[in-house]
């Protein structure tokens, strides 16, 4: 078996004829923070929704732990342990701050078919479980005073902190974030840094797009660069920082958008 | 410590409980009606308040549990307590069978599906497919519930099994709310991708509410067989579905008292105004259609929020 715990070989994913991402490579180590950035539309988004099993990716394989996972289904991806969030907050809105996080816990729970309608003592046992492990979640969230608030009413930075706890839940082995510090504020963005680093310390591996550099490069030990689908670059943040054809793209798109 | 919901559900309770002290025999089967129908509508709740699966073809599994009943009583002759456990399992079995297929259809197809399930079993009924279901006239003189020699036979005996039926309703639904079965329903209600992506097995779950809302409402349509000792197409027609469907979203979806009011609303007050006549229905129609812009939420909204105490002490 490999080192790597998520290999991403020769991926490409169409949309009617758009070419969202063209034979893209990438390797993932057990316990690293890998960065994924590079304009809007580059197709981050989409790389993150092949792995997770929203999209099936036309051409390509996606090996967990050296299996190709392309085209399970995105529960049967959550079971092995490969748990996101989203670049749009998607929240149980009406639902509670604990119920959200609980959702996490559903591929812990050990509930069997017949507990939906019938208690046993295995049952509150294992709920019991899952509630306290929710608990623990919104202590180091600093989620505890919502946790009979609607997910919905809190404010945006408060909800990127729910979806985390969510994905956390459920003891991922890799950690997908989509732009987490998008909406944030400085100090947010700053306790978000600091969270990441104690979920790394936990023993997650973690993959994060994110247009943040300052926080990219602080926090990634390696990084892809994707423009146009394809990778235009990958390293050390000290060497994608300074690669010209990075510059480029991203100087080349900031001219796009002002052509739209 | 008790909160003002369970309060109000209790004080309900006993209400219900002696109600058959104080009315006569035409109020008692209107009561005993109730109890039934709500059965059905909270049966129908699992399905579309709870897993938000848009079921439009509810009174066939209600159809389902009354007609077994009613054909093993009457055509071959078994004791209705020896029909009680196939009038569950039926409706389950032919739910599974009936929804696997297109269970990962749309809201809005499935919808179409279902009520496409509904024409086909009245026209099965209505054709008395072998010789069994007593075409449009149905089937009559069925029997009633006999154990250890007494025969449970009065409007009051009626009244009190279908209260019992209700009251185990309402117990299986809360268990069903704090257990990881009932959350996963929710979750797929209100996102399906987030819920997917959180390990939910979209499929699974929603075919786990069809076949639960089936049995009840299975449970529940073999003791209105037993209740009128007679069963008929028309009774578990589209028009019965869209009842159920609307009972659920003007009183509430997911909430147990929504569900019960909108069940009041929707059959008992019909009956108290029956003086009206048809303009009643005049009245109906509209207080649907002013619910839903004005409580698009439903009469009594669920609340969420519904976690373990030791949880809520950090809560401001
Ligand atoms: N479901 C879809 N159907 C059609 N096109 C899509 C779909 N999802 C994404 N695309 C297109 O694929 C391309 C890549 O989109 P993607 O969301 O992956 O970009 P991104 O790199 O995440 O951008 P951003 O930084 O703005 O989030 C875009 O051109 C987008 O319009
Ligand atoms: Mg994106």
């Amino acid at each position: 078996m490999s080192d790597y715990l998520l290999e991403i070989s020769h991926v490409s994913k169409y949309f009617q004829g758009l070419v969202a991402i063209n034979d893209l490579s990438m390797k993932v180590k057990k316990g690293q923070i890998y960065g994924i950035i590079g304009p809007n539309g580059a197709g981050k988004t989409t790389l993150f929704n092949c792995i997770t099993g929203i999209y099936r990716p036309e051409i390509g394989q996606i090996l967990w732990k050296g299996k190709d996972i392309k085209g399970s289904h995105p529960h049967k991806i959550a079971e092995l342990g490969i748990l996101r969030t989203f670049q749009t907050i998607r929240l149980f809105s009406e639902m509670s701050v604990a119920e959200n996080i609980m959702s996490g816990r559903h591929i812990k729970s050990k509930q069997r078919w017949y507990n939906g309608v019938i208690p046993t003592p295995a049952y509150y046992k294992d709920e019991k479980e899952n509630w306290e492990k929710v608990g623990e979640l919104m202590d180091f969230f600093h989620l505890s005073e919502y946790a009979t608030t609607p997910a919905g009413d809190l404010s945006y930075g408060i909800q990127r902190r729910i979806e985390m706890a969510r994905a956390l839940a459920a003891e991922p082995e890799l950690l997908i974030l989509d732009e987490p510090a998008a909406g944030l504020n400085e100090n947010e963005t700053l306790e978000l840094t600091q969270t990441i680093r104690k979920i790394q310390a936990m023993g997650v591996t973690i993959m994060m797009i994110e247009h943040d550099m300052e926080m990219v490069m602080s926090l990634c030990e390696y990084i892809t660069v994707i423009n146009f689908g394809a990778k235009i670059s990958e390293g050390v943040p000290s060497f994608v920082q300074d690669d010209p054809v990075v510059i480029e793209a991203y100087i080349g798109s900031d001219e796009d958008d002002d052509d739209e | 410590m008790m909160n003002k919901t369970s309060l109000i559900a209790i004080a309900l309770l006993v209400f219900m409980g002696f109600f058959p002290l104080f009315v006569d025999s035409a109020w008692l089967a209107v009561g005993t009606t109730f109890l039934v129908f709500a059965v059905v509508a909270l049966s129908q709740d699992i399905i579309l308040g709870r897993a938000g699966v848009f079921h439009m073809g509810h009174a066939v599994f209600f159809g389902l549990g009354a007609y077994t009943t009613a054909i093993l009583n009457v055509n071959f002759g078994l004791p209705i307590l020896a029909t009680w456990a196939p009038a569950v399992l039926i409706p389950m079995l032919v739910a599974f069978i009936m929804v696997a297929p297109i269970i990962h259809l749309r809201g809005d197809y499935l919808l179409v599906a279902t009520i496409g399930f509904n024409i086909i079993f009245i026209q099965v009924l209505e054709n008395d497919v072998f010789g069994l279901t007593g075409g449009p006239n149905g089937l009559f003189g069925i029997d009633v519930v006999r154990l250890f020699g007494y025969d449970f036979s009065s409007q009051t005996h009626m009244y009190y099994m279908a209260f019992i039926l209700l009251g185990l309703t309402l117990l299986i639904m809360r268990n069903l709310d704090k257990s990881k079965f009932g959350r996963a329903m929710f979750y797929i209600h209100k996102d399906e991708i987030a819920a997917q992506s959180m390990g939910i097995n979209v499929r699974y779950f929603k075919l786990y509410a069809f076949i639960l809302g089936a049995g009840i409402a299975g449970a529940a349509g073999s003791m209105f067989s037993v209740q009128y000792s007679a069963v008929s197409p028309e009774a578990f027609n589209v028009t019965q579905s869209i009842m159920f469907f609307t009972i659920v979203l003007v009183g509430g979806s997911a909430s147990l008292p929504g569900v019960l009011i909108g069940t009041f609303i929707m059959f008992v007050l019909p009956e108290m105004f029956r003086e009206f006549e048809t303009a009643r229905y005049l009245v109906f129609g509209i207080a649907m259609i002013l619910t839903m812009i004005l409580r698009p939420r439903g009469i009594w909204p669920v609340r969420f929020g519904n976690i373990p105490d030791f949880l809520k002490k950090g809560v401001k």
